[in-house]
């Protein structure tokens, strides 16, 4: 065998063997990556405008969201996993702030940090009304604090 | 009776125990024993030496593999069965309770014990030259036990499972770039649910403990391969502490002139080469500081494995693993805790999560597997390495108070509380 061919079969062959190796890590975390989530729908119906009262929100907790019903200014809906690392706030009508239970991170109702280690204020949801006149929401479209739905 | 004696034979295939080669063929025609030297030093028998820290740390493996695998024959990794099926090990399957009790003290006396063996190995130098890669096969093996903590704790499924595993991982995801991907790699989703048990379930009882075995293997064999353990700091003279240590260099002995072997030669020999071995030796005048490993190494050894197994089954009598409500994502208890050894992680991330959660822990485990490279002080006496032993003093202290500060001193929505009022509450 010729020096040339040899070391051009040898490049190829050792860029055949890497390229498989990449390939297949490629692949293993591909796998790893579910191409189906069995999880709850991020858009989901949580019932009539009438089902809500005024004053306190309402907390769903399979959703994990707060529903905000405000006479004169309509439907907010504020996520109530806190930013900092995941536990569901609690919110206290009597100071009318959330509460995290893990780290003690304090928010205010429109949402942003008071204090505590959370980086972010709470998100807000897109609300809308669906065609058979439920509230719908949309936890994939995150929206600015002041956004509401007036019904 | 000649077949009895015959058969035994045809299993040993070794002399007598009384005599000097039955001992030594003991441990080397024996698979499971032969990882021992034949002889060893006196000195490496001394309690005082090792603490047999490593060996109790090994022991523990064992007895979570044994009763691990028998957790397996009722735990199912879906939910809410995972939970049902705790319930049953508890208060239907016989020895269940006592079974789960002595894996779950078994884990967190692993990690306590290889936490003080990489003490020790530090405070006696014995990660110096030439043991520095072991040292960095122990830190690895230090990663995969908490690993191997961390994914058990979701499997019972209640909430202190479910929130540990909550906010454990949530930490990782501030990890810059890959933390996101990597938390949803590793938990099959967004949150943590049906598939994040799975995951954590094929890890805890198939990925992490193959590993464990692997580099287990490794690190005994290069325990070996270093020459044995380390000689004990107090066997260290002044003019020694160097010569023991500068090793591993080019000999300059002359050629070994090889003779023909007699004709009654009874040994192989593989090659002969010249220079000095990587490993300490023995000096001759050393020689008669050794003795056989059977019995007096292998007499220790079973005694530490007895200790160690009825400690924890003692411990399992007594006191029972806990277990509460069934996993509740929407309702986070107060205060949600992650396990023990990671509180002090969790007390540092409720101070900044990137900086406390992420960038407090990388640089603590990279310049652990630094040490060996870094300290290249070649002197193992304590009096020689004042600052090393400052640093790494440190370096636990502040480990320990965090845990510590994390465990008992933090109560609901993380505010500081005095120690008793969880004394006050466990009793409720
Ligand atoms: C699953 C975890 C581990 C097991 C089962 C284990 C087991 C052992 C055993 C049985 C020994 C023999 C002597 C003794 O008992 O001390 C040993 C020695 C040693 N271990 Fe480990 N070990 C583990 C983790 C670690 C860690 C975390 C480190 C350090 C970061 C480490 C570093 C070493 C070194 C350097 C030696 C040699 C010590 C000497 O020569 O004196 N090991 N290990
Ligand atoms: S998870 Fe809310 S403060 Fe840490």
């Amino acid at each position: 065998m010729k020096r040339r061919s040899f070391l051009s079969w040898g490049a190829a062959g050792f860029v055949t063997l890497w390229s498989a190796v990449g390939v297949s890590l490629a692949a293993v975390v591909r796998f790893l990556t579910p191409s189906v989530f069995y999880e709850p729908p991020q858009a989901f119906k949580i019932g009539n405008p009438a089902d809500f009262p005024f004053g306190p929100p309402t907390f769903l907790a399979d959703e994990k969201i707060y529903v905000f019903r405000e006479r004169d200014k309509g439907f907010a809906v504020a996520s109530a996993v806190c930013t900092h690392l995941g536990c569901t706030v609690a919110y206290f009508p009597s100071d009318q702030k959330f509460h995290c239970p893990c780290h003690g991170s304090v928010f205010v109702s429109d949402g942003s940090v008071q204090h505590g280690p959370a980086p972010r204020g709470l998100e807000w949801f897109e609300v809308t009304l669906a065609r058979d006149g439920q509230l719908n929401v949309d936890k994939e479209k995150v929206v600015p604090p002041a956004y509401r739905l007036m019904v | 009776m000649n077949v009895i004696r015959d058969v035994w034979q045809s299993i040993v295939r070794r002399d007598p125990l009384s005599t000097d080669k039955g001992k030594s063929e003991l441990v080397f025609l024996n698979l499971w024993l032969h990882i021992h030297p034949a002889k060893v030093k006196k000195e490496h028998l001394k309690i005082k030496h090792t603490w047999y820290l490593g060996f109790i740390t090994f022991f523990l493996f064992l007895i979570l593999v044994t009763t691990g695998v028998a957790l397996m024959c009722y735990y199912r990794p879906q939910s809410p069965q995972a939970y049902q099926d705790m319930k049953d090990l508890q208060f239907v399957v016989f020895l269940g309770r006592f079974l789960r009790n002595m894996h779950r003290w078994s884990a967190h006396g692993m990690v306590v014990c290889v936490f003080l063996h990489m003490c020790r190995v530090f405070y006696t130098g014995s990660y110096k030259k030439p043991r520095q890669f072991n040292w960095v096969v122990g830190v690895f093996l230090f990663l995969l036990t908490l690993g191997l903590s961390f994914t058990g704790y979701l499997l019972p499924w209640d909430q202190l499972a479910f929130w540990a595993i909550t906010v454990g991982t949530n930490i990782g995801s501030y990890a810059p770039l890959v933390g996101k991907q990597l938390r949803e790699l590793l938990l099959g989703g967004h949150s943590v649910g049906e598939s994040a048990l799975l995951r954590f379930y094929v890890l805890h009882v198939a990925v992490l403990p193959s590993a464990v075995i692997l580099l287990t293997m490794v690190h005994f064999w290069r325990v070996r391969k270093d020459g044995g353990l380390s000689r004990p700091v107090w066997k260290l003279k002044q003019d020694q502490a160097e010569a023991l240590v500068t090793i591993g260099v080019p000999g300059d002995a002359p050629a070994l002139t090889v003779t023909t072997a007699a004709k009654d030669k009874t040994y192989g020999l593989m090659e002969v080469v010249t220079g000095k071995p990587i490993f300490e030796t023995v000096t001759a005048e050393e020689e008669e500081d050794v003795v056989f490993s059977y019995p007096y190494a292998f007499f220790r050894e079973a005694v530490a494995l007895m200790a160690t197994v009825t400690t924890i089954m003692a411990l399992s009598l007594v006191w029972s693993a806990p277990l509460e409500e069934l996993a509740n994502p929407a309702k986070t208890p107060n205060p949600a805790k992650a396990p023990w050894y990671f509180l002090g992680l969790q007390e540092l991330v409720s101070h900044s999560a990137l900086l406390g959660g992420v960038v407090a822990p990388a640089l603590m485990v990279l310049a652990l597997m630094a040490v060996p490279y870094f300290d290249t002080n070649p002197s193992r006496r304590p009096a020689d390495r004042k600052w090393a032993i400052r640093v790494f003093t440190i370096f636990v202290a502040i480990n320990i108070v965090l845990i510590i500060v994390g465990t008992f001193f933090r109560g609901p929505g993380w505010a500081l509380v005095p120690p008793w009022v969880h004394i006050v509450a466990g009793a409720e």
